[in-house]
């Protein structure tokens, strides 16, 4: 029993930090935000360089063969720095299932060189994140996860996240590699990751607001309704994070209570960062309700996947299920069920 | 990270369940904070310590059996699991207890912390004053020097345990002419001192658990002060962290809590309030979390590290979900929420730990001031 993250972790967790806080700062989000393909080739080859697609991808691919633990660690760096290419579901989400269906070596390898993207449609996500673009989507279907190639578009949606690209679903199709519930738990794993990055994100940006804006001749974070409403909020996101790493070990071990976490983890995670965006405009006040500040960028995205991979209502029915179904054990000594 | 229990710790547990299983009373004693059941949660302090197992961290030498912070978990675990007493040493063996290890002398931990250990000694905290509550450096309280003694003379209250208990601990003010924080000393007084006087005073509940101490010229040796004269409040401090950080509610508490909970929902299902199904399922996922953090906390001590301002967090976290478990209690119980006796004249211990619940967001620095912790040490937002 030992609950530390390794010295690896921690510098790994801090060079992706710096790095995308050189490359990937809130002027880019707002020059992709006036692009029209909101995509940028030259971010994703910075990503590339830097190694970010082939972290879960097997050492023989060409990959760093890191865990799901480290796979949280650097969601959350993603979500941190507002990154929308899509890295998460290919590097993190599809890169280990593929590494655990066995036989895709070749575009295991892909993803490691930047070369692949692969988009995942399940019915609990019902819309498709960037779909043209995409090499391979991943589909669930009957319980199946199935993989095909894919080339050209889709039908695109707006989603008030000007930096998401969705579109709708399309026909499930190609070969199995893998079971569908799988998918929906790695990637609601990843999503819970990213969501307590998008609320550290906020946290951050609403207290160097409060040093900074002055009223009644002070800082407004000298005040302690200021104060008291962003410490309430750091309570939620640092309980979240403990979830978040419990889930990835389960789910890790393929635990058969690792559901159960992954829900969990989830709805910590999107309480955490839906709270946290209400506190952050808040504390900015008037400038919170515009497009001059970079804060609207994280709270649509803390919005946008509040809702995805299992929607309140979904995670909320699993914890039923095994707690007061009676499924899982429950009290003193049942902390690692 | 490895979130698997060695078969050392596995061996361990079964110990502590052996024993407990024996040991453990079959009735539930009469509360802690009347005299009858003061006297019986003493007596189960001793039955613990006939096992060796009054605080377990502790090293041998002081009845301990110098386990890791781990098996103190485990050991919590397995304690809760089988429904043991509350324990009325816990001011002692959590608060005081690290403190005297961290700050005392040799002869001092000798002297305190193996009486302590074995329940012979129950302790009673001094912290709060009529105008120091929140405001601790306002204490006014002094010890001044005469001799080989501090004559202390002034007024203590919500002294918990104080009505019943040995002997006290707290701050003091041994430079009279001093101000907030500096000329404080952390101070150890024998209750049944010449000059102490006792107020009970009754709580919510009903009962008698805390008392107002008004101190008359009470004589106390200098070697009852740990650490320096005018050292106190960095002392203090220490203490508070242990309190608000890790020991003193340990997650099987909760989890303990959150089993009944979700027993009571499923005798109540039928005719439950809509919400009190995802407030029960909200109390078994904050108990769990709260659980993993301890665990993350304890594993980071034992690398080395130590709990800091982020001891406000867990203090927070800990004492709102324990109110909101029971308020969901209370409404799941509807109109025989106010029953303080329910079906077969058992007391109401949903009431009881409701009524309890309440004083968490308060002591040990209220919810208010831990926010303000927060804000200005974790945040850097200016005071």
């Amino acid at each position: 029993m030992d609950v530390t993250l390794s010295e690896d972790q921690a510098t790994l967790t801090q060079g992706v930090r710096d790095y995308l806080a050189g490359v990937h700062a809130p002027e880019l989000l707002r020059a992709l935000d006036a692009s029209d393909s909101r995509r940028s080739a030259d971010v994703w080859q910075g990503l590339t360089e830097m190694g970010l697609p082939g972290l879960l991808v097997p050492e023989a691919q060409g990959g760093l063969g890191l865990s799901l633990l480290d796979a949280v660690l650097i969601a959350a760096e993603l979500g941190r720095a507002g990154v929308a290419e899509p890295l998460a579901d290919t590097a993190l989400v599809a890169a280990p299932l593929l590494a655990k269906a066995g036989g895709q070596d070749a575009l295991l390898a892909a993803i490691a060189s930047g070369d692949a993207k692969i988009a995942l449609q399940h019915p609990a996500n019902p819309w498709v994140a960037d779909l043209d673009g995409a090499s391979h989507v991943l589909s669930a279907k009957d319980g199946a996860l199935l993989l095909a190639d894919h080339s050209g578009g889709g039908e695109l949606l707006d989603s008030v996240d000007p930096l998401r690209r969705l579109y709708a679903p399309i026909a499930p199709s190609g070969t199995k590699v893998g079971s569908a519930d799988a998918l929906l738990d790695h990637a609601a794993l990843i999503t819970a990751a990213q969501l307590v990055g998008v609320a550290d994100a906020m946290l951050e940006q609403a207290t160097e607001y409060a040093k900074n804006r002055s009223q009644f001749g002070q800082p407004i974070g000298s005040f302690q309704a200021v104060k008291h409403h962003l410490a309430t909020a750091v309570v939620k996101i640092e309980f979240a994070k403990p979830v978040i790493q419990r889930a990835a070990v389960a789910l890790t071990e393929r635990s058969a209570s690792a559901p159960v976490h992954v829900s969990h983890a989830r709805l910590a995670a999107a309480d955490a960062a839906w709270a946290m965006s209400e506190t952050a405009i808040q504390t900015h006040g008037a400038m919170g309700y515009t497009y001059e500040v970079d804060l609207h960028f994280w709270m649509k995205r803390a919005w946008a996947l509040s809702g995805a991979w299992g929607d309140r209502a979904f995670h909320l029915g699993r914890i039923d299920a095994a707690i007061l179904g009676g499924a899982l054990p429950i009290g003193p000594g049942h902390s690692f069920a | 990270m490895d979130l698997a229990y060695t078969p050392e710790q596995q061996d361990f547990r079964a110990e502590v369940r052996a024993w407990m299983e024996a040991n453990v009373p079959k009735e539930p004693l009469v509360t802690l904070e009347r005299e009858d059941g003061y006297h019986q949660h003493v007596e189960w302090e001793r039955k613990l310590a006939s096992g060796n197992w009054g605080m377990v961290t502790w090293p041998e030498a002081y009845g301990g059996r110098g386990l890791d912070l781990i098996q103190w978990l485990i050991f919590e675990e397995e304690y809760y699991r089988a429904g043991a007493p509350l324990r009325v040493n816990q001011n002692g063996i959590f608060l005081l207890g690290p403190t005297v290890m961290e700050f005392g002398t040799d002869e001092q931990k000798a002297r305190f912390l193996t009486p302590m250990a074995k329940g012979e000694v129950i302790w009673a905290q001094a912290w709060s004053e009529p105008a120091a509550g929140s405001d601790m450096a306002a204490i006014t309280t002094k010890a001044i020097r005469d001799g080989d003694h501090y004559v202390i003379t002034g007024q203590k209250t919500w002294s918990s345990r104080a009505s019943f208990a040995d002997w006290g601990f707290g701050l003091f003010r041994t430079d009279p002419d001093s101000k907030r924080h500096k000329g404080l000393s952390f101070i150890l007084f024998d209750l049944n001192s010449p000059g102490v006087t006792r107020r009970p005073i009754r709580q919510l509940h009903g009962d008698p658990g805390f008392a107002e101490l008004f101190f008359d010229e009470v004589r106390v040796p200098v070697e009852n002060r740990i650490a320096g004269e005018g050292e106190g409040w960095n002392v203090a401090m220490a203490t508070a962290g242990f309190e608000r950080g890790l020991m003193l509610r340990s997650p099987a508490r909760f989890q303990a809590a959150t089993e009944r909970l979700v027993r009571l929902f499923r005798q109540h299902e039928a005719k439950a309030a809509p919400a009190a199904r995802e407030q029960v399922m909200q109390a078994w996922m904050d108990a769990q979390a709260y659980a993993y953090n301890t665990y993350a906390v304890a594993s980071k001590i034992m690398a080395g590290g130590h709990i800091g301002a982020e001891a406000s967090l867990n203090k927070i976290f800990w004492s709102e979900l324990d109110r909101a478990a029971h308020r969901t209690a209370m409404q799941l119980l509807g109109a025989s929420a106010e029953l303080r006796h329910l079906d077969g004249g058992a007391l109401n211990a949903w009431l009881e730990g409701y009524i309890f619940s309440l004083s968490g967001p308060i002591y040990a620095g209220s919810n208010e001031i831990q926010r303000n912790i927060i804000a200005e040490r974790l945040l850097g937002l200016p005071r």
